[in-house]
């Protein structure tokens, strides 16, 4: 047990050791791409590490920290998404220091008006599976699609019909929420670092207290929509029920409609009937979250 | 302790996330690629394998540009500068996204442009074209060798074998972007097929070096072609302003041509005019002179005229004197020709060219004439009153040989 303890305090050590010779690396120049990715490669725990801290001391200076868990995990997740933007961007900016590279990265962001969506009802289980999937969505078509079913329960077929798309669109649909099923959503819940005893801890309160618990889901979405809707084109606004009329009746703007009113319920709530030309294909949506795609 | 324990495999599948990055999407080469500008969506490259493009403008300055799957993984991107031009070539697998961002004061734009990698058929057909018109456009100086031809035959041959069965593993291994791991294990045939699989990541990695290989060759060309196209922009920029240096030099030339020419006109009219007047002067000089000339010689005559007349007078004085004295004796009319037969006669008489003075004198003599004045070539010629009458002495003595004319006055 003591030699545990001694092998472990020399681990340490080493570690920290290791940490100051990759940092020493990383504040050097780097010249080419090449040479960017073997730096930053051999360095991504204390990049990420590095990149968290910045997000705490961002919290904690606005006055948003708690010492707790979801905090943790917020600043860590968030720390992970400019590390892996650094990554990616970072190589056009050679030749550069990586280390500062990244310190100037993440000090832009959190000198935007609001860097990340952050709601301390959105660090509850519910709040982070919600900011998880409607976060993705504004990034990736297939948790976009996924969100018309996590929200209102709609399948492809409902989606097709809801946004009155054609032929080749509404084959992407499909595919959409195929890869959805088969690998978008448990990469959304990493990200977000959902475990599976919180997953099934949601899906038992639904069961309990559906009305309350769709209720809650539903002032979360509003509030993570708002926000996330600023991802989208900036000529995409909410529209008025003529000018969707118009839009579905003269046949146009089908990536406005599956965009936009996925990520927007008062839209949703307006232009549901819209799509299917006479009878509606659903009912009018209503918040029915489903934790599983 | 749970939650530490929580947060580590948390950030470790983060960190696992980040290691893996872009080879975790699962779309196909076919599906479309979002491209996001300032962290926004704002556009889609989606050529369903084709090259397709992409052009964007803000009137905002672009920060980045992020290239992400369907699937909404992290394919690419790049950071703009603040001022002026960047571009990035971003591999996703064989297909290539190019992206150009430009930012000025008034804003910035994008341009994306998708090209996919050409099938391994078409690569080949593309090299053994490559090869075609690099042999084509060598100098020939005779015959090809029999070894080298074969040698490049075969050459040929073996691009073409690799090509076919590069053609099969690569299409069979790419249908997918990424493949999920998959144990030997779960593959009941893959223990046979070893140095199958094996030849198969060979087979590859060399479509894979052979991609990369054309591809610089085509970048090269591309390169080449825009070099080309840039020199016959200038040569031909060079030869338009050459043209138009020429042109107005030539231009130049034909004002200064034509300039030189209305100056010498007018020098040449002024001189016309000068000589003209010149002449005019000279001709009314010599008219001047001439009727001077006359004009004395009028003088002279007249002024001899006048002495002539004043002798005349003096004569006729003394005629009258004479007269008055014998008359008292004489009848009238033999008074008045006496005095007629004893007053001098004058005459003018012009010689003719080549008369001696001594033909002259001899002449004189001969008439009992005495000289008088010389005047224009005329010399004037005294004598006695002539028994004959005026009219026919002068006739007698224009007949004279040596006499070319003859007046009284």
């Amino acid at each position: 047990m003591v030699l545990t303890e001694e092998q472990r305090a020399l681990n340490r050590d080493r570690g920290m050791s290791d940490r100051t010779t990759t940092v020493g690396r990383l504040d050097e120049v780097v010249s080419t791409p090449e040479e960017f990715d073997r730096a930053v490669s051999q360095a991504l725990p204390v990049l990420l590490d590095r990149a968290t801290s910045y997000t705490k001391r961002f919290l904690r200076e606005t006055g948003q920290w708690s010492e707790d868990v979801a905090h943790e995990k917020f600043v860590l997740r968030w720390g992970a998404e400019y590390l892996e933007r650094f990554l990616i961007c970072g190589r056009s900016e050679v030749p550069c220091r990586p280390l500062f590279l990244l310190d100037s990265l993440v000090a832009k962001q959190h000198s935007q008006p609001e860097p990340f969506c952050y709601h301390p009802d959105l660090l509850t289980p519910l709040g982070r599976f919600l900011d998880g999937i409607v976060a993705r969505a504004a990034i990736s078509r297939d948790a976009l699609i996924g969100l018309y079913h996590h929200c209102y329960g709609f399948g492809p077929g409902d989606v097709i019909a809801l946004t009155g798309l054609n032929g080749s669109e509404s084959q992407r649909i499909y595919k959409n929420f195929r890869r959805w099923r088969d690998s978008g959503w448990q990469r959304a819940m990493d990200e977000v670092g959902m475990t599976e005893a919180e997953l099934n801890e949601l899906s038992s309160r639904q069961e309990r207290h559906p009305q309350r618990f769709n209720g809650e889901s539903e002032r979360l979405i509003r509030f993570a929509q708002a926000h996330y809707r600023k991802s989208e084109p900036d000529h995409y606004p909410c529209l008025s029920r003529p000018q969707w009329e118009e839009m579905f009746t003269q046949g146009y703007g089908y990536d406005y409609r599956i965009w936009h009113l996925a990520l927007c319920l008062d839209c949703m709530q307006t232009a549901w009937a819209l799509g299917s030309k006479g009878t509606p294909a659903v009912d009018k949506p209503r918040v029915e979250l489903r934790v599983r795609p | 302790m749970e939650h530490e324990r929580d947060l580590e495999e948390y950030r470790a599948c983060l960190l696992k996330a980040l290691t893996v990055s872009a080879h975790r999407s699962a779309c196909s080469a076919s599906d479309p690629i979002h491209v996001f500008v300032n962290e926004r969506r704002a556009g889609l490259l989606d050529g369903a394998g084709a090259e397709t493009s992409l052009q964007l403008q803000s009137h905002v300055r672009i920060d980045t540009i992020q290239l992400r799957s369907e699937d909404g993984v992290l394919l690419g991107g790049l950071s703009a500068p603040e001022f002026g031009f960047r571009t990035s070539r971003i591999a996703l697998l064989r297909d290539t996204i190019e992206l150009r961002v430009h930012n000025t004061a008034q804003g910035g734009s994008v341009s994306a442009i998708f090209m996919p990698a050409p099938s391994l058929w078409r690569r080949t057909w593309r090299t053994l074209a490559g090869v075609a018109d690099a042999a084509d456009r060598r100098p020939v100086r005779g015959m090809l060798p029999g070894v080298q031809t074969v040698a490049l035959t075969q050459a040929l041959l073996a691009i073409v074998v690799v090509g076919l069965a590069a053609s099969q593993m690569t299409g069979w291994m790419t249908q997918e972007r990424a493949r999920s791991p998959v144990t030997p294990a779960e593959i009941p045939w893959a223990a046979p097929l070893t140095n199958v699989v094996k030849l198969e990541q060979q087979l590859g990695e060399l479509a894979q070096m052979q991609a990369k290989a054309v591809d610089t060759i085509q970048t090269q060309q591309q390169g080449m072609a825009q070099l080309q196209g840039a020199i016959t922009k200038l040569s031909s920029t060079q030869e338009a302003v050459a043209s138009s240096v020429l042109t107005v030099r030539r231009e130049m030339e034909k004002r200064q041509k034509g300039q030189g020419h209305d100056v010498e006109r007018v020098t040449r009219l002024l001189m016309t005019k000068a000589q003209t007047e010149q002449e005019q002067l000279e001709a009314e000089i010599h008219s001047l002179i001439v009727a001077n000339d006359k004009l004395s010689k009028d003088m002279a005559e007249l002024e001899q005229h006048n002495q002539d007349l004043k002798k005349r007078l003096k004569s006729a004085g003394q005629e009258v004197s004479k007269a008055i004295v014998s008359d008292r004796d004489k009848p009238m009319v033999a008074r008045q020709e006496d005095g007629a037969h004893s007053q001098p006669f004058l005459f003018w008489v012009a010689f003719g060219e080549g008369t001696s003075q001594k033909s002259i004198d001899q002449w004189v003599r001969k008439v009992r004439g005495q000289k008088r004045a010389v005047s224009g070539g005329w010399q004037e010629v005294e004598i006695v009153s002539p028994t004959i009458p005026p009219d026919r002495f002068l006739e007698q003595i224009r007949q004279t040989k040596i006499v070319k004319a003859v007046r009284i006055s």
